[in-house]
C-alpha cells in the first residue's frame, strides 16, 4: 500500500505528465485530465487522509519526514481548495492558446511544490519543493511571452535570492543543529549562539518574506501578477504566496520564540505596514485592472504579514484567517477580471466599461470579492480586520494601527475603481456582444463568492482549524465561536444579526430602488454627450475613468516619486557598468593572457612569505 | 571473465590512435567504428573495476614489471578509478555522439579521431599514473591534442584559439618540468608516494619554490584565474563535441592533477588558503564575465570556469565534506557541462551569428535539444530535483562547517548571476518568437539518444543522488587516506624513512 502522502504527490506529478501528453493530443482530452487530476488530488487530500500520514526516508544522507502539521494542514487545504477551481477555471481561460501541454504540466508542478512544502517536516524536502514551485511558475509568468527578459528575469533573480538566503539559512541550521528535521531545529534552537541565531533568523525570514511580496523586496510582484494567465494569477496571488506566510509564521513563533527578538517582530510588522500602505497607493494610481490587483495583492500580504509579525495569539489567528478569506476573494478576483478579458480582450479600466448588463454573474462576484477586501460586514474580510484591529490594540502598537487603518480606507478607492469602471458607467457600442463568461469560469467564481459570503457570517467554519493549526504554534486555548466575535473589553458581535439587519436593508434599497429607477433608465455611450462646440473625435476616450483619483494622486504624488524599482534598476546598471569593466580582463589578446601568468607567476613568488608563513 | 586492468585505460586507445590511418586504409567506416570499440570497452571495464573496488585496496599495475620507485605504476584508486571511470564513459558518449563526425567541405574524420583518442588517453592517463614524470608526459599528451583540436576547422579564429592556447600550454609544460626538475634534485625519486614520504626533508623554502611551479603549471589546465585566457576561445573554437571534451575531460584532468599533488604531496597549509583565495576570484570573475557575453559558447566556456573556481573552493577546505562536494561537483559538472555543450553545439550551428539573441523560439524548431538545453542549464545553476542542487548544497554545507558564511554568501550571490544568465537563454528559447524560418539542421538519432542519456542521469542522480554518493564518498576516503595510498604502493617504506 502507497503512502497517502506520496500517493497525493504522485497524482500531481501523473496529471503533470499526463496532461501534458493529453494536450499534445487534443485540447479536449488534456482538459479533461487537468480537471480529473486537479479534482481527485483535492479529493484524496480531503478524504484520504483518515489517520495522520507520515513518511520518512533517507535521502543523501539528510532525515526527511513528510506529514502535515496541524499548522501546514490549514495551508495545503487552502492550495487543494483553490488549485482545482483555478484549474477548471483555466480549462475555459486558455482555450485556443499554444502549447498548454506546458503550462499545464508547470501548473501542476507548482501545486506539488506547494503541498510539498506544506507536508515538508524537515528543511530539506522543504527546500527542493520550494525551488520547484519557483521555477515552475517562473516558466508560467513569462509563458504569455510578454517582457520576458523585465519581469521574467526580475521574477527569478528575487526568488533566487529568496531561496538562497533560505539555503544559506538552513546550512547554518545544519551546522548547529546537527539535523534538518523542523521539529530538531526548533527544539536546540535556543541553544545556539545568540548572533548565529540572529543570522539564521533574519536569512530565513528574508527568504520567506520574499515571496509574500514584502518591501522593499516586492518589485518582481506586480509584473509577475499581472503578466501569467490569470487563471495562474489566481493561485499565485492566492496560494503561492502563503508559503512566505506559512514559512513565516515558523519561524517568527517557533524558531525566534525566545523573546529576544522583539525588535525584528517589530520591524516585519512595520515593513509590513509600509507594504500595505505603499501598495494600495500604487494600486489606486493603476489604469489596468491586472495590475491594480497585483498591487492590491501586495497590499493585503502586508496586513497578513503585520498579523504574522506582531505574534500574539489573536493577532496569528487574523493573519492565518485573512491568508485564507485573501486566497478566496483575490482568487476569485482574478478570475473575475480574467473573465473579463477573455470576453472583452482587455482589462485597461479606461476601455472596458458597463459590463453589468453583459456578464452579470463575474460582477456579482467581483462585487462580493471587492466587499471581502474592503473588509465591510457582513463578508469574512470584516472578521479579519476586526481582530487584527484588535489584537494591535492589546499589544499597543497604535501607529501601526494609523498606517495599516489609512491603507485600508485608501483601499475603498481602488475596490471602487475596479468595480466602477468595469462593470458600471456608460455602455460602449464595441462592447455591445459581449456575453457572459463560458460556465467552467463562472463556476469557481460563484463558489469562491458563495464561500466568501458564508464565511462572512459563520467564520467559526474557519476558526476550527485555525484554532486546532495555532496549538502546533503554541497556542493551545485559543476561543472561537461559530459567528460571534468578542474582544478583550467583553464587547460583543453577532454576526448573524449582523447579517441579517445588511442583508435585509440591501434587499429592501434593492428592491426600492430597481422598482423607482425601471422606467428611467437609459442607456448611453461615452458619446453621448452634450458639448459646446468641441466635438470629441471619434476614437477619442471621453471616459470620466480617465484620472479618476487625479486629486488623489497629485496629494500623494511625493511618497511615489522614488521607487524601489528604480533604485533596484539603479543598482542593477551600476552593477552591470562594473561586470562590464571586468570583461575587458579577457582582452582576447594571446600575449596578454601570457603576461598574466607571468604576473601571477611573480606574484605568487613576491607573496610566499605572505601565503605560506615563512 | 573479462580481462580487466588499468593499464589498458593507456594502451587501448594509444595504440588504436596510432594504427587507425591503416584501418582507414582498410575500410573507410572503421575510422568511426574503431574507436568506438575502444571507448565502450573502456567504459565496461571501469564499470567492472569501480564494482570492486573500496578505499583499502586500490588496483596498483607496474608497467613493464618494474616494481616501484624504480618503474612506472598506475594506480586505480576509489579516488582515481572514479574520475578515470567519468573521462572514459563521457568519452564513450561523445564518441557516440559524433561518430558521423564530418564538416560540411571536407573530411577530418581521421584526424578528429585519432585526436579525441590521445585527448582521453592523456586524461585518464594524468589521473591514474603514480609517477610525476609520467603525468608530465601524460598532461603534453593531453595538451598536444587539444591544441590540434582547437584548430581542427583550419578557420582564421580556430588558429588564433589553438596559438593561444599553445602559448599559455607552454607556460605550464615548462613550469611543471622545472617543478619536477627541482623535485627530483631534492628527493631523488620521481615516484609520488616515494616524494610524499621524503616531503618532509625538503627545505621549506624550496618546498614552496615547487609548488608554486606547480601551482601555476596545474592551474592554467584546471582554468584558474588569472590563468585561463585559453579557455573561452578553445572552448568556443573547437568543435562542439569537443568543448564537452574539454569541460568533462581536460579540466577535470588539470584540477585532479592540482588536488592530487596539493593533497598527497605537500603538506601546507598555504596552499590551502592559496586555494581557496584563487578559487573565490576564479570563480566571481568567470560568472561575472559570463554574465556579459553575446555568444552562447563563449558564456558556457566562463560558466565553465566558475564551476571549475567552485570545484577549487570545495578542494580548499581539506575536510572530509569540502572533498566530497568537490567530487560531487566535477561529477555534475562532467554529466551536465556536457549536455551543455552537446546541445549548444546543435543550437549554434543553426544560428547564422552564434551568438544569443539568435536563439528566438528555437524551442519549437527544434524541441528536443532545447527542452535538454534547458534541464541542463537548471542543473548547473542548482535547482532541485536536479544533480546540480546535491553537489551545490554540499559545498555549502562544508563551507558552513568550517564556519565559512562570507564564503556561502559569495557563492550564492554568484549562483544568482549564473541563474540570470542561464534563464536569459531560456527564455529566448522559449518565450521569443522565431525571427525568421530559416532551414533546421535537426540532431540525429545518435546524438539524441546521448543527450537524453545525459539528461536522464541527471535526472536519476536529482532524485536519487544516493546512486552516486556512495562512490563519491570512497572517493574522498581514498583520496583523504594518504598513508594508506604510500603503503599500498611502497609497502614498508615509510617506516624505513622514519
Amino acid at each position: 500500500m502507497m503512502n497517502s502522502l506520496f500517493l497525493l504527490l504522485f497524482i500531481l506529478f501523473g496529471s503533470a505528465i499526463l496532461s501534458y501528453i493529453g494536450h499534445r493530443i487534443s485540447e479536449t482530452l488534456g482538459n479533461i485530465i487537468v480537471v480529473v487530476g486537479a479534482f481527485s488530488a483535492s479529493i484524496w487530500f480531503f478524504v484520504g487522509f483518515e489517520t495522520p500520514a507520515e513518511f520518512s526516508y533517507k535521502i543523501a544522507d539528510f532525515d526527511a519526514l513528510w506529514s502535515f502539521s496541524s499548522y501546514s494542514w490549514i495551508f495545503a487545504a487552502l492550495v487543494s481548495i483553490l488549485s482545482p477551481l483555478a484549474l477548471l477555471y483555466s480549462t475555459s481561460y486558455m482555450k485556443g492558446k499554444e502549447r498548454l501541454g506546458t503550462f499545464y504540466f508547470n501548473f501542476f508542478l507548482s501545486i506539488l511544490g506547494m503541498i510539498g512544502i506544506t507536508m515538508s517536516q524537515d528543511f530539506i524536502s522543504l527546500f527542493i519543493f520550494w525551488e520547484i514551485m519557483t521555477w515552475s511558475s517562473y516558466l508560467i509568468v513569462i509563458y504569455l511571452g510578454k517582457d520576458v527578459e523585465k519581469v521574467g528575469i526580475k521574477y527569478m533573480i528575487f526568488s533566487a535570492i529568496g531561496a538562497y538566503a533560505l539555503l544559506m539559512g538552513i546550512v547554518l541550521i545544519n551546522r548547529e543543529v546537527g539535523s534538518l528535521l523542523i521539529e530538531d531545529a526548533f527544539a536546540y534552537f535556543p541553544q545556539i549562539q545568540f548572533s548565529t541565531q540572529l543570522l539564521i533568523g533574519i536569512l530565513l525570514l528574508i527568504g520567506f518574506s520574499i515571496k509574500s511580496a514584502m518591501m522593499p523586496l516586492h518589485v518582481w510582484a506586480p509584473g509577475a501578477y499581472s503578466n501569467s494567465p490569470m487563471s495562474y494569477t489566481a493561485v499565485f496571488s492566492g496560494a503561492l504566496s502563503k508559503m512566505g506566510i506559512y514559512g513565516l509564521g515558523l519561524v517568527f513563533i517557533r524558531l525566534l520564540s525566545s523573546g529576544e527578538f522583539t525588535l525584528i517582530n517589530e520591524i516585519f510588522a512595520w515593513a509590513g505596514a509600509i507594504t500595505t500602505l505603499m501598495a494600495t497607493f500604487y494600486a489606486i494610481i493603476q489604469d489596468d485592472a491586472k495590475k491594480l490587483l497585483a498591487y492590491s495583492s501586495i497590499g493585503q500580504l502586508g496586513y497578513i504579514i503585520v498579523g504574522v509579525a506582531i505574534g500574539t495569539e489573536l493577532s496569528i489567528m487574523a493573519a492565518i484567517y485573512l491568508a485564507i478569506l485573501h486566497a478566496a476573494f483575490k482568487g476569485n478576483l482574478f478570475m473575475a477580471i480574467g473573465a473579463v478579458e477573455k470576453q472583452t480582450g482587455s482589462t485597461d479600466m479606461t476601455l472596458v466599461t458597463g459590463l453589468i448588463r453583459k456578464m452579470p454573474l463575474t460582477f456579482f462576484s467581483t462585487l462580493v470579492s471587492i466587499i471581502a477586501l474592503a473588509a465591510v460586514p457582513p463578508l469574512g474580510g470584516f472578521v479579519g480586520k476586526w481582530m487584527l484591529y484588535q489584537s494591535l490594540l492589546a499589544s499597543e502598537h497604535f501607529f501601526l494601527i494609523i498606517v495599516i487603518f489609512t491603507a485600508s480606507t485608501a483601499a475603498f478607492l481602488y475596490s471602487f475603481k475596479i468595480l466602477y469602471s468595469l462593470f458600471l458607467g456608460q455602455e460602449e457600442p464595441e462592447f455591445k456582444n459581449i456575453k457572459e463568461a463560458p460556465l467552467p469560469m463562472l463556476i469557481p467564481m460563484i463558489l469562491l463568492s458563495l464561500f466568501l459570503i458564508v464565511t462572512g457570517t459563520f467564520p467559526g467554519i474557519l476558526f476550527e482549524p485555525i484554532a486546532n493549526g495555532m496549538k502546533y504554534l503554541g497556542f493551545n486555548d485559543v476561543n472561537w465561536n461559530m459567528s460571534l466575535l468578542v474582544n478583550a473589553w467583553g464587547d460583543e458581535v453577532n454576526l448573524q444579526h449582523v447579517s441579517m439587519y445588511i442583508g435585509t436593508i440591501f434587499i429592501v434599497a434593492f428592491i426600492f430602488i430597481s422598482l423607482k429607477n425601471r422606467k428611467r433608465t437609459r442607456y448611453v455611450t461615452t458619446k453621448d454627450i452634450s458639448t459646446s462646440g468641441e466635438i470629441p473625435l471619434p476614437h477619442e476616450n471621453l471616459s470620466f475613468k480617465l484620472n479618476f483619483y487625479k486629486p488623489f494622486e497629485r496629494a500623494i504624488s511625493p511618497v511615489m516619486k522614488k521607487t524601489m524599482d528604480s533604485i533596484y534598476d539603479e543598482i542593477g546598471n551600476g552593477l552591470n557598468a562594473l561586470f562590464q569593466f571586468i570583461r575587458y580582463i579577457y582582452s582576447g589578446n594571446g600575449q596578454g593572457y601570457a603576461l598574466y601568468v607571468i604576473i601571477f607567476f611573480v606574484l605568487l613568488l613576491l607573496l610566499k612569505n605572505q601565503i605560506f608563513g615563512l | 571473465m573479462v580481462i580487466a586492468d588499468p593499464i589498458y585505460y593507456i594502451v587501448l586507445p594509444l595504440l588504436t590512435a596510432f594504427l587507425l590511418p591503416l584501418f582507414g586504409k582498410l575500410y573507410k567506416p572503421l575510422i568511426g567504428i574503431i574507436p568506438g570499440f575502444v571507448f565502450l570497452f573502456l567504459a565496461y571495464m571501469s564499470v567492472i573495476l569501480m564494482i570492486d573496488i573500496r578505499p583499502d585496496n586500490p588496483i596498483i599495475t607496474k608497467i613493464a614489471g618494474w616494481t616501484p620507485p624504480f618503474g612506472i605504476n598506475l594506480v586505480f584508486s576509489s579516488f582515481s578509478g572514479f574520475i578515470a571511470s567519468l573521462i572514459s564513459i563521457m568519452g564513450f558518449l561523445i564518441w557516440a555522439y559524433s561518430y558521423k563526425f564530418k564538416k560540411v567541405g571536407f573530411d577530418d574524420s581521421l584526424k578528429y579521431f585519432i585526436l579525441l583518442l590521445l585527448v582521453v588517453t592523456g586524461s585518464i592517463g594524468i589521473v591514474l599514473t603514480g609517477d610525476i614524470f609520467n603525468l608530465f608526459v601524460f598532461l603534453e599528451i593531453t595538451g598536444i591534442s587539444a591544441y590540434a583540436l582547437t584548430a581542427l576547422y583550419r578557420g582564421r579564429d580556430g588558429a588564433e584559439a589553438a596559438f593561444k592556447f599553445l602559448l599559455i600550454g607552454a607556460f605550464a609544460s615548462s613550469m611543471i618540468l622545472l617543478a619536477i626538475i627541482l623535485l627530483y634534485t631534492q628527493v631523488g625519486t620521481l615516484n609520488m608516494a616515494e616524494i610524499s614520504v621524503r616531503m618532509h626533508e625538503v627545505d621549506l623554502k624550496i618546498k614552496v619554490l615547487i609548488f608554486i611551479l606547480f601551482f601555476v603549471g596545474f592551474g592554467i589546465e584546471a582554468e584558474m584565474f588569472p590563468l585561463n585566457g585559453w579557455v573561452p576561445d578553445a572552448y568556443s573554437q573547437a568543435p562542439g563535441p569537443i568543448a564537452a571534451v574539454f569541460a568533462g575531460m581536460v579540466a577535470k584532468a588539470g584540477i585532479y592533477a592540482l588536488v592530487r599533488i596539493i593533497y598527497l604531496m605537500f603538506d601546507l597549509e598555504g596552499a590551502f588558503h592559496l586555494l581557496l583565495i584563487m578559487g573565490v576570484i576564479t570563480m566571481i570573475i568567470a560568472e561575472v564575465v559570463a554574465l556579459r557575453q553575446e555568444a552562447l559558447r563563449r558564456m558556457l566556456a566562463y560558466s565553465s570556469i566558475g564551476q571549475m573556481g567552485l570545484i577549487m573552493i570545495a578542494f580548499s577546505f581539506n575536510t572530509e565534506q569540502g572533498v566530497f562536494a568537490a567530487i560531487f561537483l566535477m561529477f555534475n559538472h562532467a554529466i551536465i557541462k556536457s549536455l551543455l555543450f552537446l546541445t549548444t553545439s546543435f543550437l549554434v550551428y543553426n544560428t547564422k551569428t552564434k551568438l544569443i539573441s539568435d536563439l528566438d523560439g528555437f524551442g519549437k524548431k527544434m524541441p528536443l535539444v532545447s527542452l535538454l538545453f534547458g534541464l541542463g542549464a537548471f542543473a548547473i545553476v542548482g535547482l532541485p530535483p536536479f544533480s546540480g542542487f546535491w553537489s551545490k548544497l554540499y559545498v555549502l554545507i562544508a563551507a558552513a562547517n568550517q564556519h565559512m558564511e562570507v564564503i556561502i554568501a559569495l557563492i550564492l550571490s554568484v549562483s544568482v548571476v549564473e541563474i540570470i544568465y542561464y534563464f536569459k537563454v531560456i527564455s529566448r528559447l522559449y518565450f521569443r518568437k522565431a525571427s525568421e524560418e530559416i532551414p533546421i539542421q535537426k540532431p540525429s538519432l545518435n546524438s539524441s539518444i546521448v543527450m537524453i542519456v545525459l539528461g536522464l542521469i541527471i535526472i536519476s542522480v536529482g532524485v536519487y543522488p544516493d546512486l552516486i554518493t556512495g562512490l563519491i564518498e570512497n572517493a574522498t576516503t581514498s583520496l583523504l587516506n594518504k598513508d594508506l595510498y604510500i603503503e599500498k604502493i611502497l609497502p614498508g617504506l615509510a617506516e624505513i624513512i622514519n
